[in-house]
């Protein structure tokens, strides 16, 4: 079989993230054949420290928080406070293409860091700063996490249940981060093509906080233009006034998502074909329900009846019946079941990765295909320190060399 | 009088400073024939469009467009699905936020005109894109062979809810059922409760910035290559990739998330920080995050508290303790922020080194915001029929590349003349019986 070419093959990335933000950025990196060198403390990146753990043995080497953002990376270890750290650092970077760094600015001073600095002299270097706030502005050494980057960028606002005594409800899975990442990602690509053309780097800083603020969808529109703020609704659009419930509880106590659209005329029919077909769509059938005025007015007695519908049914039964009355309708898979999703299986989506003393592991697989060119296969995320000697050298000390 | 539109397609811009000129920044010289439509395509040709590219969208004028009908005008608060039946196209605030920078042409592809005039279109571009339910651009013959045989070195991104393979290929999808099946949805709640999930179309933009990412990474290859590619990105798949570490949970450790204690709301599962929570502030439904991870954090909050009894009660001594006492803690918590400002409590605690932030709506990070006044991510151009407009930018600053903000998003149709005729070479009496047959 010929060999895919990897687009990034070639480049070499240094990355000195403390953060998922950053370090998701780096796999993307890696995953389309970047040589990314991971660059981490003496006692390992923060992330290390985060679980869950593998098999829930603790330690820097089996947090499943830092595999899933650290696969097809080389660890090194250095610490930027000393001037070995630091010329280590400046070592690589000579010879570096992309620079990854999520240091705030009192950090970046804290170890010597000059960004602009370093761009004068690397002048090809692309600097791909992911920070917080950004490196500039009152609030650049504010600190954030993922829940303070989702409340103060405004997605949060937008996220948790009808009943706002309840507080607004953070959506699961470093979402602030990813976020992030995702335009760290154009930012870097779009600095690799600038500078195919001209032969120059540059700095790119890349603010969390702002990435979330222009990631909130209609809450921006709904702003610009009618000046209205959205009210969050249960697992739905927020809207500047409330709408009917789109969840659906179903006989398995699971849920799908299903917009009831009372307006277009084939996707009522298909409703009501499919409910007969259950012997549950009662006066539905009733010629005065083809009159799109009169279903909006009898809207609650539809709702109703259309809650009983998926009561008595399997969610999954319900989505694969209701996608193929040609109807939008989506179960609400827990992880667990998309290992066992035929069309996910058909595509061959999820991959396996060796990990020493466990086996074979899956992780999600490509986030894009290409035909002509595709990622590197996916690899374990480094042990701490794994590749110190052999990227800085035989006279670099291991980890247990530098521990007390 | 005649309508905006029909005057902006005569040959001259009626508005001189409509009229496309050289494009600055990396894709500059980048034609892209852009059959995208709703939000996750568009959103992804915007970031094209903002960078230099020449992004031509191809419009229906008898399917419109989905944002160009939505009711988002300015002074009218109504719900989304609260559309006018004869919707002026050229006043949707969804649409000229997602249009930006781009040319508009239409093309009607139901005819044999059409369709050898779209020929002509993607054979003097380099980049074809789409975003239909898999099938519709092979009826009309557009599969990626055909596009090859048109532009050798094209590259066709092609962006759907499930990829274009697969059983479930031609399942009807969009933001919310896509965040449904990914299971990201089902990972955002309260335990016990039905999932809160989201209440935007999450990953209607988290697929867009993965599809102009693959653009652009498909761009950079062919730049080195002279080679094109088909790519095929299903958003299902990039929000899986988005559940983050509670996925390897499952795979690694087998554990289960439907036992009733998973998702757990705002409270995190690993590490063990408390409080970690969302706690009411001054004002109807305003709010204030928390976050504290640490010891030194945890003493930083009982200082701005002021020291209260209860926070030196051996329930909450130890990170621990506290991360174990949790109802209790928040209980406190919540009293305590009640009579407070969301902000000037969220600036007390960050000048102390605690991690905190207001909840913030749109208006406030449009307008009262002042990290991202300072930095400028926010910016306005006009537009001839909705006026001055307000847009959201790109969240990087850039030392060297340059955003240009051209145009406010194209009226339907406005750019034929300078596409068909102008780039094209499509004679003026060609074009005239075009327009005569309804074809553009």
């Amino acid at each position: 079989m010929p060999q895919t070419p990897h687009p990034l093959a070639g480049l070499k990335v240094v990355e000195v993230a403390h953060d998922i933000g950053g370090e998701f950025a780096g796999l993307l990196l890696a995953q389309m054949g970047a040589e990314v060198v991971k660059l981490e403390p003496p006692e390992g990146s923060p992330t290390r420290k985060v679980g869950p753990f593998a098999k829930g043995r603790e330690g820097p080497d089996s947090s499943l928080n830092f595999w899933f953002y650290n696969s097809n990376k080389r660890s090194v270890t250095a610490d930027l406070a000393t001037p070995s750290g630091m010329a280590a650092l400046k070592a690589l970077l000579a010879d570096a293409d992309i620079f990854v760094s999520t240091l705030q600015p009192k950090a970046l001073a804290a170890v010597g860091l000059d960004l602009a600095a370093l761009s004068v002299a690397y002048p090809k270097l692309i600097v791909l700063s992911v920070t917080p706030f950004g490196l500039t502005g009152p609030w650049a050494d504010y600190k954030s996490s993922d829940l303070v980057a989702l409340a103060a960028g405004g997605p949060l606002n937008s996220c948790g249940y009808d009943d706002h005594a309840i507080p607004p409800i953070r959506p699961g899975g470093n979402q602030g981060y990813h976020t992030v990442t995702s335009f760290a990602q154009i930012g870097v690509m779009l600095a690799l093509l600038e500078r195919q053309k001209t032969g120059r780097g540059q700095v790119l800083d890349v603010s969390m906080h702002e990435s979330c603020a222009v990631n909130v969808e209609l809450a921006n529109p709904y702003w610009f233009y009618p000046k209205v703020n959205v009210q969050r609704q249960t697992c739905r659009h927020a809207q500047p006034s409330p709408t009917q419930s789109a969840l659906f509880r179903c006989a398995d106590g699971r849920y799908v998502y299903f917009a009831l659209i009372l307006a277009e005329p084939k996707a009522w029919s298909a409703l009501v074909t499919w409910m007969e077909s259950k012997g549950m769509a009662v006066q539905l059938t009733d010629p005065a329900f083809s009159d799109v005025a009169y279903r909006q007015a009898h809207f609650h007695e539809v709702q109703e009846l259309v809650e009983c519908f998926f009561l008595i049914q399997d969610s999954h039964d319900a989505y694969h019946d209701g996608q193929a009355a040609g109807l939008p309708i989506g179960v609400l898979n827990a992880p667990e079941d998309l290992l066992d999703d035929e069309h996910l299986k058909a595509r061959e989506f999820f991959v396996e990765v060796e990990h020493e003393g466990l086996g074979p592991v899956t992780y999600p697989g490509a986030l894009y295909r290409f035909s002509s060119f595709g990622e590197v296969a996916r690899t374990a995320a480094p042990k701490l320190g794994e590749h110190t000697q052999e990227v800085l050298g035989k006279g670099a000390r291991t980890p247990e060399e530098v521990a007390p | 009088m005649q309508s905006s539109a029909a005057r902006a397609e005569s040959a001259d811009y009626v508005w001189p400073s409509r009229k496309p000129g050289a494009r600055k920044g990396p894709l500059a010289g980048v034609r892209v024939a852009d059959f995208c439509w709703m939000g996750v395509g568009a959103c992804a040709t915007r970031l094209l469009a903002d960078f230099g590219a020449e992004v031509i969208r191809i419009e229906d004028r008898n399917r419109l467009d989905m944002p160009r009908r939505l009711p988002i005008y300015k002074g009218e608060a109504r719900t989304y699905g609260e559309e006018d039946a004869n919707p002026d196209p050229n006043k949707g605030g969804l649409f000229n936020n997602y249009n930006r920078n781009k040319l508009g042409v239409t093309i009607n592809m139901r005819s044999p005109k059409g369709k050898a005039l779209a020929d002509r279109l993607i054979a003097s571009s380099s980049v074809v894109t789409e975003n239909f339910a898999p099938g519709v651009m092979e009826r009309w013959g557009l599969t990626y062979e055909r596009l090859r045989e048109l532009s050798p070195q094209v590259i066709y991104a092609r962006m759907s809810g499930f990829g274009h393979t697969g059983p479930h290929a031609e399942h009807r999808s969009y933001g919310p059922i896509v965040q449904a099946v990914c299971g990201l949805s089902y990972i955002s709640g309260l335990p016990g409760e039905e999932p809160s999930g989201w209440g935007l179309s999450y990953m209607d933009n988290e697929a867009a910035f993965f599809n102009a990412s693959a653009l652009l990474t498909a761009i950079y290859h062919r730049n080195l290559t002279g080679e094109g590619a088909e790519i095929d990105v299903s958003a299902v798949e990039a929000g899986i990739n988005l559940l983050g570490p509670v996925l390897l949970d499952v795979t690694v450790n087998g554990r289960s998330t439907q036992d009733g204690t998973y998702p757990t709301g705002n409270r995190l599962e690993h590490p063990d920080a408390a409080p970690h929570g969302v706690y009411p502030c001054v004002g109807a439904d305003r709010w204030i995050a928390i976050a504290v991870f640490d010891e030194a954090e945890w003493r930083a909050l009982v200082s701005v508290m002021g020291n209260p009894a209860w926070a030196s009660e051996a329930r909450f001594a130890t990170q621990a303790a506290r991360f174990a006492n949790q109802d209790a803690l928040d209980a406190l918590m919540g009293a305590w922020t009640l009579d407070k400002d969301r902000h000037q409590l969220m600036h007390a605690l960050q000048a102390a080194g605690v991690t905190a932030g207001a909840v913030q709506t749109a208006e406030d990070t449009n307008d009262h915001d002042p990290q991202i006044a300072s930095r400028g991510v926010f910016f306005e151009m006009d537009h001839p029929v909705i006026g001055e407009a307000r847009f959201e930018g790109t969240p990087i600053q850039f030392s060297e590349t340059v955003q240009e903000n051209w145009r406010s998003g194209p009226l339907l149709g406005e750019d034929n003349a300078h596409v068909f005729k102008g780039l094209l070479g499509v004679a003026d009496d060609e074009y005239d019986e075009l327009a005569a047959e309804g074809v553009i």
